[in-house]
């Protein structure tokens, strides 16, 4: 090669690598592998803090339906106010009294967390097994439908603390931004079950990206 | 001889850059199948990068319009799509019913859906920091913006 020819080279060398070093930095390209070795998705999650709301809706009835949701709490957290529709603005929703058949929902609260753990409510007749008890700071209603074919069993696990954040922000709101953010400072909690002789449905949170 | 030497090299050389800006960003990604009599086949490879490059080139009333349309799902999809930037792969969502799949996820930086049933199979692949883009790009030609 050329002495001159050389240089030009070289010097589109050094220009083409300076701009290539300027472009922003960016995602990796579509179809290239990460390089990185790091820990599976699950356990960099555990590491990073990050908390998993779960949904597995599976049926038991041979139908091979199966629905999985797996969303981080902190983007529902960071979405949800971005929201704006129907009666839902700013992560809040709005509710009203008369649907509620003018139950002080705050009162009801104030008066679950100052009460003394046990079992509130226990129905049991030919149809129903019904139980509502606060248990280590949660709320638990177990209800067992024993009437129809497919005797649904539904049990519900709620903090007091999410149900507080969630009535924070006035009486005519239900603030689900901060249940997002007080459900997050939760260990790992089983919040619905549902098991009938057709299908089971698990709500659950923990700090895995990844469900069993 | 020198002159024409010189031309290709310049020539090689934008090449090469416009290609590795180009392909940078990723692909934009579209197959669908529909299997029945006269059923669509759309195979789409786009690069990304291009995307909110040809964005300017729309008129700005036709911008105005979708971003109007849209106004409402606008904000969530962006605070939506710069969250999953910040996440590793992960399956969102997973719904199988029978013969009939359907996945919502992100791999490596993309977001992915994929719709696989006897009747049809519909892929999508989307680099995040596109459809960031767009939405950011049409979140400023809202109306008031």
């Amino acid at each position: 090669m050329f002495p001159r020819n050389r240089v030009l080279a070289m010097r589109t060398a050094l220009v083409a690598s300076m701009l290539l070093a300027l472009l922003p930095v960016r995602a990796p390209a579509q179809g290239t592998t990460p390089t990185k070795t790091g820990p599976s998705t699950s356990s960099a999650a555990a590491e990073k803090g990050e908390r998993w709301l779960h949904v597995r809706v599976i049926s038991t009835d041979g139908k091979s339906e199966t629905v999985r949701v797996n969303v981080p709490l902190e983007l529902a957290e960071k979405v949800l106010p971005a929201v704006n529709h129907d009666r839902l603005h700013a992560g809040k929703v709005r509710i009203d009294r008369s649907e509620m058949n003018d139950i002080d929902l705050r009162a009801l609260m104030e008066a679950i967390r100052t009460a003394k753990e046990g079992e509130y409510v226990t129905v049991e007749d030919s149809d129903n097994d019904v139980r509502v008890a606060k248990q280590g700071n949660q709320l638990t209603i177990h209800v067992l439908d024993k009437s129809g074919s497919k005797k649904p069993q539904v049990e519900v696990k709620v903090p007091v603390k999410v149900i507080d954040a969630l009535l924070s922000s006035g009486k005519e709101e239900l603030d689900l931004v901060a249940a997002l953010h007080a459900l997050g400072a939760e260990g790992d909690t089983e919040l619905v079950s549902v098991k009938d002789s057709e299908s089971t449905v698990r709500v659950w949170l923990d700090s895995k990206s990844v469900a069993d | 001889m020198m002159l024409l030497a010189k031309a290709a090299l310049g020539l090689g050389g934008t090449l090469v850059l416009a290609g590795a800006y180009t392909f940078r960003e990723g692909l934009i990604r579209v197959d669908v199948d529909e299997y029945r009599a006269g059923g669509s086949h759309v195979h789409m490879w786009v690069p990304a990068a291009m995307v909110p490059m040809a964005m300017h080139f729309v008129p700005k009333h036709a911008l105005c319009d979708a971003a109007q349309r849209a106004r409402e799902v606008l904000p969530a999809i962006h605070a939506f799509a710069k969250e999953l930037k910040k996440l590793r792969d992960v399956d969102l969502i997973e719904v199988s019913d029978g013969d009939e799949h359907a996945q919502f996820r992100t791999r490596s930086g993309n977001l992915q859906v994929d719709v696989d049933s006897p009747d049809e199979h519909v892929h999508l692949r989307v680099p995040l920091i596109t459809l960031d883009d767009v939405v950011g790009q049409l979140e400023e030609s809202a109306p008031g913006a």
